[in-house]
């Protein structure tokens, strides 16, 4: 018996592999990158080497056991840095508000709308540190003048998701309201705010969940607060002690995460959960 | 009939008072005193003056430092983004059948996530010493953090089928999410792994304030001898290099995942 194949001709040709060349420039040109910042940085590799033991070195300093009695100073301080942070975000939005407002398409004119556009985006450019440095150059160095900084370094996102919420807003209410003769603030309050109301308030607590890391950082470069008192102790190698304030900073960050996320689930939609 | 108005204005009022009460502790926690802002900032005007004036004759000087900023900032996103993709396959319940293990990758991503770099870095400049390496290692572990949220998040969203289908050949669930998981979601690592480069630019530039190397530790110097036409400079390197990148990186990131 003879089995009859396929003649092999009739089989179509496997198609060849697609050659994409610009995708493997990229990443030839992302290899050699990464290759020259590893070769050309100025870091001794070798003190890698020793990196683990000290990790484990340090954190046993600092959390076999931490220092518990530094617990009252340590929530005294986180206290003052969430208070710069919940601040800040009221004092950013107080100022972010009305600006979005005449930064969105259709209510504000022109002129006005693209220099607000251009500082948002400047602002958002700039790291929150740096727009702190500025300001507490000029103003000195208290929580005050730390809670300014956040402030301002708030209003740049505040500012462009604010006039992208509104810009997103439905227009039927807005038209509805105008039809019966509301006056412009009525037009405000019951045609625009209602449609963009939950998503600007989410917004507002997640810019203060960011806030709450930012107080801390503004600390370390001598605002007050929880960064400060740590880097009290990291300079004077109070180790158990940074160990507590570490997990102080820790737990008070998470807490305020999961309050503020379970909030803003709430107010988008509706349910706890 | 007309129907009855609902009665809802007292929970916003409610929430009204609560957050001008909370508000209020806030002021007078952190000291509120606008004389004493309004009598600094009048104090400061030279200051003010210097610093919209940079002084350019200042930028050789900050090569090296703006150098190693994006040194730091390239080789931090390179090992975040090695370490948090398979991290990130732990993380989501798509690609990880041992729930116990999920949840175990997830908190403790949770609570590196929640320690700002900075603060890393802080403590990072005692244990190796000041220089880029501390500044390094703290982006790493503030960009393992981020990856892992977001790579798992795209993880949790992917198309299961081809995952189905690998499992049911037979294969172990390294090699089934090799397979079926790993060329979905490649284009969204690419793109946020770009995005972290992004950030890492940003913290990179200001992460030597506490001594982690780069344009920071320079900052850091103008800022204690007052130079301030020098740091309006640096001010200035920052915006420039954080726009540049931030324009070439959306392009190319609209590209990946469009």
């Amino acid at each position: 018996m003879t089995a009859v194949l396929a003649p092999p001709a009739a089989r179509p040709a496997r198609p060849s592999r697609p050659r994409r060349i610009g995708a493997r420039l990229v990443s030839v040109v992302i290899t050699a990158v990464v290759v020259l910042a590893f070769w050309s940085v100025d870091i001794d590799w070798s003190q890698l080497a020793g990196f683990p033991s000290n990790l484990l070195r340090y954190l046993g300093l600092m959390f076999l056991p931490p220092d518990l009695s530094t617990l009252p100073a340590a929530f005294e301080a986180t206290i003052l840095s969430v208070q710069m942070a919940w601040l800040g975000t009221v004092i950013g939005i107080v100022i972010s508000l009305p600006l979005s407002l005449l930064a969105t398409a259709g209510i504000g004119p022109a002129w006005v709308r693209w220099p607000l556009c251009g500082l948002f985006s400047l602002l958002r450019a700039v790291p929150e540190v740096v727009i702190a440095v500025l300001i507490l150059s000029v103003t000195g160095l208290t929580a005050f003048t730390g809670a300014l900084a956040i402030a301002v370094g708030s209003v740049g996102t505040l500012g462009k998701w604010g006039y992208e919420a509104m810009e997103g807003a439905e227009r039927g209410p807005i038209e509805a309201a105008r039809a019966c003769g509301a006056s412009p603030s009525q037009l405000l309050r019951w045609g625009l705010w209602p449609s963009v109301q939950p998503e600007v308030l989410a917004f507002w607590l997640y810019r203060f969940e960011i806030n709450v890391r930012a107080s801390a950082i503004l600390g370390l470069i001598g605002a007050g607060g929880i960064g400060k008192v740590l880097a009290d102790n990291v300079q004077f190698r109070v180790w158990d002690a940074v160990g507590t304030l570490l997990i102080v900073v820790v737990v008070v960050t998470v807490l305020i995460d999961l309050v503020s996320g379970a909030l803003r689930r709430k107010i988008i939609t509706g349910t706890w959960r | 009939m007309r129907p009855a108005r609902p009665r809802t204005a007292w929970k916003g009022l409610l929430v009204l008072a609560a957050v001008a009460t909370v508000t209020v502790w806030a002021g007078f926690g952190v000291q509120v005193d606008i004389g004493a802002l309004v009598k600094n900032v009048g104090n400061a005007t030279d200051k003010i003056v210097l610093l919209t004036q940079p002084d350019y004759s200042f930028f050789p000087q900050t090569l090296p430092a703006l150098a190693q900023t994006l040194q730091m900032a390239v080789i931090a996103t390179a090992v975040g983004a090695a370490i948090g993709l398979p991290l990130s396959f732990l993380a989501s319940r798509v690609t990880d059948p041992n729930r116990p293990l999920v949840a175990l990758t997830r908190s403790v991503m949770n609570v590196v996530r929640s320690v700002p770099d900075l603060l890393y870095a802080a403590i990072l400049v005692t244990v190796v010493g000041t220089g880029a390496l501390s500044g390094t290692i703290a982006l790493v572990l503030f960009n393992v953090g981020i990856v892992v949220k977001l790579i798992s998040e795209a993880i949790d969203a992917v198309d299961r089928g081809p995952l189905e289908a690998a499992l049911a050949t037979g294969a172990t669930w390294v090699r089934a999410d090799r397979a079926a998981v790993l060329p979905q979601i490649l284009p969204v690592y690419a793109s946020q792994t770009l995005y972290v480069l992004e950030l890492n630019v940003r913290a990179s530039t200001v992460i030597g304030l506490v001594g982690g190397g780069g344009l920071g530790i320079l900052i850091d110097q103008v800022r204690t001898f007052y130079r301030y036409h020098q740091l309006s400079l640096i001010l200035l390197e920052i915006l420039v290099v954080v726009l540049v990148l931030e324009l070439a990186s959306s392009w190319l990131r609209k590209r990946l995942v469009a």
